[in-house]
């Protein structure tokens, strides 16, 4: 075996002959251009999934009008896509407030049934008069959310163990708990389907008469305000910046970390709670077992396009309620699965988290004979 | 009670496989610094080509899993290409390869949806297989059981006994000084990354062909997720992987047993189980503290060289 120290590897060479490409650091990098390089991978995500529903049998005539202009630009597509974005705009918080101080929320969808079961407990039982009922609902959905983060918040704090793993398992446990409950003594006992009794008037959340447009939009944008506010008014929101950037310069600041970073995650268990309820008490009126589905994924990417920031979260959730709205159609119409909505968003942000190599370094090619 | 006994030992190997393909792949990405959050995505693409070139091609088994492993390898390039060669954040990118992996096998996999299969026959090694209690368990395998040995030695051997898996280690605790060493850390990266696909994807095949022997949406259930935790429970050693993954496996093993004996256990509180069981474990290593150290250095940490020009 050759000597490592004596003689360079013989890659070396045929380094210096053929040259190399080199990256740069980049120490900053102008708006226009930094905008220009997400743009890029954006546009690359979303020819890639226009070139996937073209495989898929979708006509290329179709795609425009069935994703921009029957989504967007109508009355009914419109309203439906602000009905899908309100839980969207929740879990888009919860992501973008844990990830705000490093901890990787992936427990969304766990925390989406405690909060939908929170509420589900309330409405199945009557528990208060029907005036309050729809308010405790929702605050029992909170609770719901936020307590079933707190053992994988205390075992990161305490113990340093993997967060992602942890919540990630926790959503499993939930699910198999809803099953347990729709499957036994919550079943419809009207038509004996795996899902839990209908939810009675008072417990469903009121429409606000423009078509099916109900109350949990008006709750996601209070939520979008007070999270917008708690990050960027709030000496809470100077601290979780703090501890996100830097935990230990944080700690020797005297900034208190570890309470900042179990408040900032029990905020985000209790936004993702809080989308079970406006799920439950808006959309199925019931507790069943598909209605966390997708929003764990969607949650993280709407944080990360947004880059944490609650407004972007806004306009993102926006964007993906579209894809929502428009994938139920397409799902109709074309009988493509709902997998389809999962593929798209992972392109889209896989493509996304790529052209960040465009914004953080700068490239060469350097020549092997010098320069 | 032996009969119990001999035939959830028995079950166990089939449970354990997958995991202990999967957790091999994992520590092989995991020592070079890469991690792969994608393991389910990976295992989901694997099950899925391993089940559809089954049914496609002559109903081998040798065809369904080599079909496994190459679509983990192929998840794994686009994996690394991004991770790697790009150097974006690896948990944002693991964590969007499960939902790519679980779209796109949701999307493709219409045709081959609830058809059960043959798969992996259990060998008959004659008289061995004969023997009371040990050849119901040990010799009354399938023939990846006994491939999957060789392999994790091998895993090992490599890691521990080779200049390159030196080289590989290296890359994953100080890639500064491994660059510096001359070492291509880019390069071992790279096809740490690819080799630890193609081991979810033969996992993932495994699971459809020998567990399951059917192909459903989103059949690999977590396991990705259980393995990357065994990764930690092993403390990044193949050998203590294979401990971990029989554990695991029995636990999976004993569920539909359980259910065959017919006792009053709430069926959705015992599928709790793996699940609990791995957050317990992964506690019981963060409360034993200083382990946390084992992990390679630079795990989930980019490596840029920054040399001026």
């Amino acid at each position: 075996m050759p000597d490592r120290a004596a003689a360079p590897p013989a890659g070396a060479y045929r380094a210096r002959r053929l040259g190399r490409l080199n990256l740069e650091v980049r120490q900053s990098i102008g708006r226009v251009r930094h905008a220009a390089f997400i743009a890029f991978g954006l546009g690359v995500g979303l020819a890639i999934s226009v070139a996937i529903l073209l495989a898929a049998g979708v006509e290329a005539a179709n795609i425009f009008d069935e994703f921009v202009v029957l989504t967007f630009f109508d009355r009914l597509g419109l309203s439906s896509v602000l009905i899908e974005c309100s839980p969207l705009i929740l879990v888009g918080l919860s992501a973008a407030v844990a990830f705000r101080v490093n901890f990787w929320n992936i427990g969304i969808e766990g925390q989406f049934f405690w909060g939908a079961i929170g509420a589900t407990v309330i409405a199945i039982f009557d528990v208060g008069p029907p005036a309050t009922r729809i308010g405790l609902m929702l605050v029992f959905a909170i609770v719901g959310g936020f307590l079933w983060i707190v053992p994988p918040a205390i075992f990161k704090i305490k113990l340093g163990v993997n967060e992602v793993i942890s919540t990630l398992l926790l959503n499993y446990v939930a699910y198999q708990f809803v099953l347990n409950q729709i499957y036994g003594a919550w079943q419809d006992p009207r038509d004996r389907f795996p899902h839990s009794e209908a939810f009675d008037a008072a417990e469903r959340l009121p429409l606000l008469g423009w078509e099916k447009v109900h109350l949990g939009l008006v709750i996601s944008l209070v939520a979008v305000a007070f999270v917008w506010w708690l990050m960027q008014r709030s000496r809470f929101g100077v601290y979780m910046r703090f501890v996100g950037a830097n935990p230990h310069m944080a700690l020797a600041a005297g900034i208190p970390v570890a309470m900042t970073i179990f408040l900032a995650v029990g905020l985000s268990g209790a936004l993702s709670g809080a989308a079970g309820f406006v799920m439950g008490a808006a959309q199925e009126h019931r507790l069943t077992g598909t209605m966390a589905a997708g929003y764990g994924f969607s949650g993280i990417m709407i944080a990360f396009l947004a880059r944490n920031n609650p407004v972007a979260v806004l306009i993102v959730a926006f964007m993906i309620g579209g894809l929502y709205a428009a994938g139920q159609s397409v799902k109709v119409f074309y009988s493509l699965p709902q997998a389809l909505v999962s593929l798209i968003q992972a392109i889209v942000v896989m493509c996304v988290a790529a052209s960040d190599f465009l914004v953080r370094y700068r490239v060469h090619w350097l020549r092997g004979d010098g320069r | 009670m032996i009969e119990f006994l001999a035939n959830w030992l028995a079950f166990t190997p089939v449970f354990a496989v997958p995991l202990l393909l999967a957790t091999l792949g994992l520590i092989v990405n995991e020592r070079a610094g890469v991690i792969n959050l994608g393991a389910e995505g990976m295992m989901l693409c694997g099950a899925l080509a391993g089940v559809a070139c089954y049914i496609e091609f002559g109903e081998s088994t040798a065809v369904g899993m080599t079909a496994a492993a190459f679509a983990g390898l192929l998840i794994a390039f686009l994996f690394a290409f991004v991770v790697v060669v790009l150097r974006a954040d690896q948990v944002v990118t693991g964590i969007t390869i499960v939902f790519f992996g679980a779209g796109l096998t949701g999307l493709i996999g219409l045709r081959w949806n609830d058809t059960a299969i043959a798969g992996f026959q259990k060998l008959d090694l004659g008289f061995l297989s004969q023997i009371p209690f040990f050849g119901k368990v040990v010799f009354a395998q399938d023939a990846m059981v006994y491939l999957t040995v060789p392999i994790a030695f091998g895993v090992w051997y490599f890691l521990f006994r080779t200049r390159a898996g030196l080289n590989l280690r290296a890359v994953g605790e100080n890639p500064q000084a491994a660059d510096a060493a001359g070492i291509a850390v880019d390069f071992y990266r790279f096809w740490a990354v690819a080799a630890g696909g193609a081991l979810c994807g033969l996992a993932g095949g495994y699971l459809a062909l020998a567990a399951a022997k059917i192909w459903v949406n989103e059949m690999t259930h977590g396991r990705g997720w259980i393995a990357i935790a065994l990764v930690i429970f092993a403390r990044w050693m193949p050998g203590r992987a294979v401990f971990g993954a029989i554990l695991f496996g029995g636990i999976e093993a004993l569920i539909p047993r359980i259910f065959a004996a017919g006792w009053p256990v709430p069926q959705y509180f015992l599928q709790m189980t793996p699940f609990l069981a791995t957050l317990g474990v992964l506690v019981w290593v963060g409360l034993a503290g200083k382990r946390r150290s084992a992990a390679p250095g630079a795990l989930g940490l980019p490596y840029v060289r920054e040399d001026r020009w």
